[in-house]
């Protein structure tokens, strides 16, 4: 689903190069739930952005769902974006204007999707986090948990193949973020890809698969089915897959 | 996405209100300047009768003596009688009328009205057809009327509603310059502007303004057998005998002469029609310097006696000027405007928003500034129009604003604001959207 061969960004400034990533290597299968852990300022979230496309990388090679992905203009990169990848941000990241309807709407607009389309994706997705009451209430009206959620259902709302989550739980108190986490469990059961940003331990050992990025290079290891006592029993296997 | 981008746009008028009333009462006060001014230009140099206008020509003649040091540029704009009689006694052209203007003192016989002084003009029968004019009551007079030097006239509806009221005043008599005259028409809702037949210098000759209406008409010969005032330039490069009856047999220019032709290509004929002229005149002594004829059809005529002056093409370059003084600030609240939302932009871009189309949509969202801007810019013309009016009567006859010119102040409001949005918008598109989705 998402491979990247030595994959390096680097910040310029007049004065200063900074090496976020350092040839990174790794590989997502597809169906994955994985957590990509790491100290501040180690380049997880570079690593995120850059995998999200929402940063181009300097150098190595990078492909997702089989397509090389360096080099594309920004058209392609949005579409890519718009079709294949959902986000969801610590956060949330809704437009306080537009209220829950309007916010699941904005990634379907850009898609080109008709009306009754739209319509019909925006309710299934908000049904699915159980938010379909909630229709015309604006951002501010919300709680936290209910505010990642209508974020969640933007994301699932275009039946993205793979989701990037980063830090997902971090503004949520803990009754909240297990809401939040049962919820990708259950995304990610259905079959779509996740990879999530986290700096929470706990957190990060639900998953059957962490990549620890540490100086902008990435090791990868698991904790094994019976580390997570409440993890789906469908996981794929986990592996290593590449370190640096 | 036209449709969603205009909605999103209607949606942040909104959001930062102050902000935005700022935009759009720069926008509207740099577009109202200019447009009142340019309404006033455009007003100036109208084609005051489009249907026609290039088939109405005038005339003018070196009359000037041979020894004369005049240059070309100093020939007179008017004719002398002479030249006119002959004119239009050669019968070349559709339609024609010589025409000078006058004025005089009419008594009125109606009780509680004191007499007063109406302005007038002397011109053919087919002066009302030339210049389409439409009558409330009766008609123009008739044909044999200019040939008897007959003693009728048409009025303004506006004289005619001063002595008569409502009433039609067709037969009745009225005294002007102390003789009488029967009345055989009254205008209708003929309004020109300018009054291009009199005009030169970009003024109505003998007038004090382009704006000056006739209130009473009446025939060309009438006027040269009974001696009416010349309220216009006289204009005499040689010597005159004294008087009136010593005016109209001189070469002292005082008259216009329009022609009205068929068509807009017979006017080569027509050119030929007065080169003949001017040499048949030489043959008899008249005309002794080299044939300088000028033939202006109405836009030319216009053009040629300047009536847009110096001031006001100054006062519509300054009116710009400021207009692109409120651009930069409109550039600056826009920046100020799109940069408070670059976190909006980020998640746009996330979620699969294109640099283009971030690019429509917040141009659009800037057109629709210029828009609401448009409404309240049209307002403020109005009342910028309306105090200019105030200043002089030709400002008072200019100052309005047709269609047209509402049409180009919205156009011109919408066009500012996507020309001011440009820079914003591109700043928009440069968002960096991982950096703003981490910092919201």
């Amino acid at each position: 689903m998402l491979k990247m061969e030595g994959v390096q960004k680097i910040y310029r400034t007049d004065l200063v190069q900074t090496h976020a990533l350092r040839s990174l290597s790794l590989e997502v299968e597809e169906g994955e739930f994985v957590a990509v852990t790491g100290p501040s300022g180690s380049g997880k979230t570079t690593f995120l952005n850059i995998a999200g496309l929402l940063e181009t990388f300097d150098g190595g090679r990078y492909t997702l769902d089989g397509k090389d992905v360096s080099g594309l203009s920004d058209r392609e990169r949005s579409k890519i974006r718009n079709v294949k990848i959902g986000f969801i941000f610590q956060s949330f990241n809704l437009i306080p204007d537009l209220n829950v309807y309007d916010n699941v709407d904005v990634p379907l607009r850009y898609r080109g999707l008709g009306g009754g389309d739209r319509d019909k994706r925006i309710k299934d997705a908000l049904e699915r986090v159980g938010l379909a009451s909630r229709l015309k209430h604006l951002p501010s009206q919300l709680s936290g948990g209910q505010q990642q959620r209508v974020a969640i259902a933007r994301a699932l709302a275009g039946s993205p193949r793979i989701l990037f989550a980063d830090e997902p739980t971090g503004n949520l108190d803990s009754l909240m973020a297990r809401e939040v986490m049962n919820m990708l469990e259950e995304i990610n059961v259905q079959g779509t890809t996740i990879v999530m940003v986290t700096h929470d331990p706990e957190l990060a050992r639900r998953m059957h698969r962490n990549i620890h990025i540490m100086d902008g290079q990435a090791s990868d290891f698991d904790h094994g089915s019976d580390s997570r006592s409440d993890a789906p029993v469908d996981r794929i296997a986990p592996r290593i897959v590449a370190s640096v | 996405m036209f449709g969603y981008y205009l909605r999103l746009g209607l949606r942040q008028l909104r959001r930062s209100p102050v902000l935005t009333s700022l935009v759009i009462l720069t926008l509207a006060v740099g577009v109202a300047a200019s447009m009142s001014t340019l309404t006033v230009l455009y007003m100036m140099s109208a084609d005051p009768i489009p249907q026609k206008s290039d088939r109405l020509l005038t005339v003018t003649l070196d009359n000037a003596p041979a020894d004369s040091d005049s240059k070309p540029e100093d020939i007179p704009r008017g004719l002398s009688w002479l030249d006119v009689k002959a004119l239009r006694e050669g019968g070349k052209g559709l339609r024609r009328s010589g025409m000078y203007g006058t004025g005089g003192i009419v008594e009125p016989q109606k009780s509680g009205v004191k007499n007063f002084v109406a302005q007038g003009i002397a011109v053919d029968r087919d002066f009302f057809a030339m210049m389409d004019v439409d009558f409330k009551f009766g008609s123009a007079w008739r044909k044999e009327d200019d040939r008897d030097e007959a003693r009728v006239v048409v009025i303004s509806r506006a004289m005619s509603q001063k002595l008569y009221g409502d009433e039609s005043p067709l037969g009745r008599t009225i005294k002007f310059n102390n003789g009488e005259f029967r009345i055989v028409g009254v205008l209708g809702q003929w309004h020109m502007l300018p009054r291009f037949y009199l005009m030169e210098n970009g003024r109505r000759s003998g007038g004090s303004t382009m704006s000056d209406e006739e209130e009473i008409f009446l025939p060309l010969s009438t006027a040269i057998a009974t001696e009416q005032d010349i309220n216009g330039n006289v204009n005499c490069q040689s010597d005159a005998a004294p008087g009136y009856k010593g005016l109209v047999v001189s070469e002292c220019t005082f008259m216009h002469y329009w022609v009205e032709l068929a068509s807009a290509s017979d006017r080569s004929d027509y050119r030929e029609y007065l080169h003949a002229y001017v040499g048949q005149q030489k043959a008899r002594g008249r005309l002794p310097r080299p044939d300088q004829t000028g033939l202006y059809n109405v836009r030319d005529w216009l053009s040629f006696i300047g009536v847009v002056d110096d001031d006001t093409r100054l006062q519509t370059w300054l009116a710009f000027g400021f207009l692109s003084v409120c651009l930069v600030n409109t550039i600056g609240l826009l920046l100020a405007k799109f940069t408070s939302r670059s976190g909006e932009i980020g998640v746009r871009r996330a979620l699969g928003a294109s640099r283009a189309q971030i690019f429509a949509q917040y141009l659009l969202e800037a057109a629709v500034l210029g828009l609401v801007g448009s409404v309240l810019g049209v307002v403020l013309a109005y009342g910028m129009l309306h105090i200019m009016a105030t200043q002089s009567p030709d400002l008072a006859a200019l100052a309005k604003m047709d269609s047209l010119m509402l049409l180009t102040t919205v156009l011109l409001s919408v066009a500012a604001a996507v020309l001011a949005g440009l820079l914003p918008t591109w700043r928009a598109t440069q968002v960096v959207p991982a950096l703003q989705l981490k910092s919201q």
